[in-house]
């Protein structure tokens, strides 16, 4: 099982051997790295080129760790037994009808091999993630309400990413294999582009990457990332621009600064004598 | 052979452990290192788990399978360069003609160690489950501390010493209460710390509640809800920041409240200089004062850290005009100031960088404000008992004088 990226995902040599060590290690791939950097759609295509299902979990602050494994309907069940299962199909009496199942919990009854991916893992507790890394490196949880061991038929490729808003554990990062991926450079970025946008004029590109590289390094509180890049190129394309900058002003500026703040910053520079 | 390697790592302080090293024989013999940039790579990914570690990985990695160290990291030991292993595959390559006898002595290091690697590494590939090739005592020529045969030693210590061994032995120190602090061990101290109380929706269903009522109810089913338990501590940190005393502790008081601010959601903190009277400051520059008696409205419940060196002049601490109350003017010592904040968060604890051992040759205030405040050092002892002050709240322990206060 090897992965070698996708026709719409530029997959960088380095990082193709690090996925592959994980696949072939079992181990979680820990992805950081600045927000448009494909952290996120690395699971994506692995799925994808790999033609695996893909359980996809969304972390948020409040989760515990275990209902990504499972929920138990208690109110369901309750309810069964109080007015009757009518034509549900439910049975009162078995408690696998009211148990729901996470993503981490459908990845692991899976028949084959599947993708599982736990986005933005930063945003949880440490406590969370402390729960999390047991059930990944098992590859098992206990339903505690039959204390059933679930174990996973096979461990699922396992690709985890962080914003860094917050330091995760040391034991967290101890069982992962955690991989920084560093911002493209304008190399990478043109192929990046190519891969979005292949009808994309050549000339207007040489001229826009420079001027969004520029802006990059200015220090803005959000600073443009590929996402947003791709959004003021397509800007440009539609619009049907000769050239990203006119008569000194950043055309759409917009699509490549977000925040009040940085376009009052942006604009300020602008207006001083350079 | 690669054991040195992980030593080399560790004494240069990135955190490898056992697992690690047992991770990585467990890929090699996947074959999942064919050539020296996987190995790397694979290397990369057991070893280093966070970025600040990437850099001295890589010069590890440089001066140990390139010999192209430089500045800290030492160099390869010529015990390597000596080693049968090596020399067979240079007889070898020499014979074959694949390295000509007269460019040995100005063919570049880097060369012939990048192709004796690439050969090792093969190699590694084609025993895949035979002998074992890097086996601790195993048959194979390579082994380290193999039963009989002499193994490539790049830098290892003397044989019969299993490297592993070593490497365990150690994995323990830092966990030791005396041990002085690191990054990865305050967290675990500070982790214990919490204060779980109802909080947000009632969304969580009490299950025995509701049968309980359902049962009263003739079996009319009635759902009782609760609030979720959730960790909703506050704490508080007041820094001393001034002063050339506290100078020597700048390093590990700095690594002490980064690790606080990870671990704790709603943490404020603010900064005096040397004692506290009338107000702290929210600015490390102390410009932007805040009352202490605003200070004294929070929630009680709220852990106090103070983090100082309890060290000044006794005046300061104990007479009225060893400071003036910055909004009234009441001439108030610094002690009293202390009691109130002391008598205000029962969960308080003082956190002082000197160690235990010096306190009585240090300064005679310190004495005087532990009976104040629970105190305790910055060690990993220190601050797991400051946890467990916070987390009891109380009287300092065993202090003989502190009735008369």
């Amino acid at each position: 099982m090897r992965f070698l990226g996708t026709d719409r995902y530029y997959l960088n040599p380095e990082l193709r051997e690090i996925v592959n060590i994980a696949i072939a290690m079992e181990k979680p791939l820990l992805v950081t790295g600045e927000a448009g950097t494909g952290k996120t759609q690395l699971a994506f295509e692995i799925a994808r080129a790999l033609g695996l299902v893909l359980e996809e979990a969304r972390c948020k602050s409040t989760f515990k760790g275990e209902e990504l494994c499972y929920v138990y309907d208690t109110v369901l069940r309750l309810n069964d037994s109080r007015f009757g299962t009518r034509d549900s199909g439910r049975d009162v009496n078995n408690i696998w009808d009211y148990l729901r199942f996470g993503p981490i919990g459908r990845a692991f009854q899976a028949e084959g091999r599947c993708v599982l991916l736990l986005d933005e893992i930063d945003k949880t507790d440490s406590d969370t993630q402390d729960n999390l890394l047991d059930v990944l490196e098992d590859g098992s949880f206990v339903i505690r309400e039959i204390n059933f061991k679930l174990k996973a038929k096979e461990k699922p490729i396992t690709i985890i990413t962080s914003n860094a808003k917050r330091e995760l554990s040391d034991p967290f990062l101890r069982r992962c294999y955690c991989h920084h991926i560093p911002f493209p450079d304008m190399e990478e970025m043109t192929r990046i582009v190519r891969l979005h946008y292949p009808q994309f004029p050549a000339p207007l590109l040489d001229a826009a990457l420079p001027t969004f590289y520029r802006l990059r390094q200015i220090g803005f509180e959000k600073p443009p990332a590929t996402g947003e890049l791709l959004d003021w190129l397509g800007a440009l394309q539609l619009e049907g621009a000769s050239r990203p900058v006119d008569r000194g002003r950043i055309l759409h500026l917009g699509t490549l600064l977000k925040r009040a703040q940085d376009l009052l910053k942006y604009r300020s520079r602008e207006s001083s004598p350079a | 052979m690669f054991l040195p390697f992980f030593q080399l790592l560790r004494d240069q302080g990135v955190p490898v452990s056992l697992r690690h090293v047992l991770e990585f024989y467990d890929a090699l013999e996947k074959g999942l290192a064919p050539d020296l940039d996987r190995l790397f790579i694979l290397l990369r990914l057991t070893c280093v788990k966070k970025l600040e570690h990437f850099d001295v990985f890589e010069q590890t990695f440089a001066a140990y399978f390139l010999d192209a160290g430089h500045g800290r990291v030492p160099r390869l030991s010529r015990d390597f360069w000596e080693s049968k292993a090596f020399r067979r595959w240079l007889e070898e390559e020499v014979r074959r003609g694949a390295v000509a006898e007269k460019d040995l002595e100005c063919l570049p290091l880097e060369d012939l160690l990048r192709r004796f690697w690439e050969v090792a590494l093969k190699q590694v590939g084609k025993h895949q489950g035979g002998h074992t090739w890097i086996g601790t005592g195993g048959t194979s020529p390579f082994g380290h501390s193999g039963a009989e045969r002499e193994g490539v030693r790049v830098y290892g210590d003397s044989a019969h010493r299993s490297a592993l061994k070593v490497i365990e032995a150690r994995r323990y120190v830092n966990y030791a209460a005396t041990a002085t602090l690191r990054a990865e061990n305050i967290r675990q101290a500070l982790a214990a710390l919490k204060h779980l109380v109802p909080a947000g929706p009632a969304t969580e269903l009490d299950v025995d509640e509701t049968v309980t009522r359902a049962s009263r109810n003739g079996g009319e089913i009635e759902l009782i809800f609760r609030r979720e338990l959730r960790d909703r501590i506050q704490v508080a940190v007041l820094l001393d920041n001034g002063g050339s005393s506290m100078m020597p502790y700048v390093d590990l008081v700095k690594l002490v409240f980064a690790k606080m601010r990870d671990q704790f959601r709603d943490l404020d903190y603010y900064y005096f200089h040397n004692c506290i009277y009338g107000c702290v400051y929210s600015d490390p520059r102390r410009h932007t004062p805040c009352a202490l008696h605003e200070f004294l409205r929070r929630d009680p419940e709220t852990r106090l850290i103070i983090i100082g060196d309890a060290n000044m002049a006794p005046a300061e601490l104990f007479l009225s005009n060893g400071a003036i109350d910055y909004f009234s003017k009441v001439r108030v010592p610094g002690r009293e100031w202390l009691l109130r904040l002391r008598s205000h968060f029962p969960r308080s604890v003082w956190l002082n960088p000197i160690p235990r051992s010096r306190w009585p040759r240090e300064s005679a205030t310190i004495g005087s404000i532990g009976q104040i405040f629970p105190m305790e050092d910055l060690r990993l002892s220190g601050i797991r008992q400051a946890v467990e002050w916070l987390n009891a709240g109380g009287a300092p322990r065993g202090n003989p004088s502190s009735g008369d206060r």
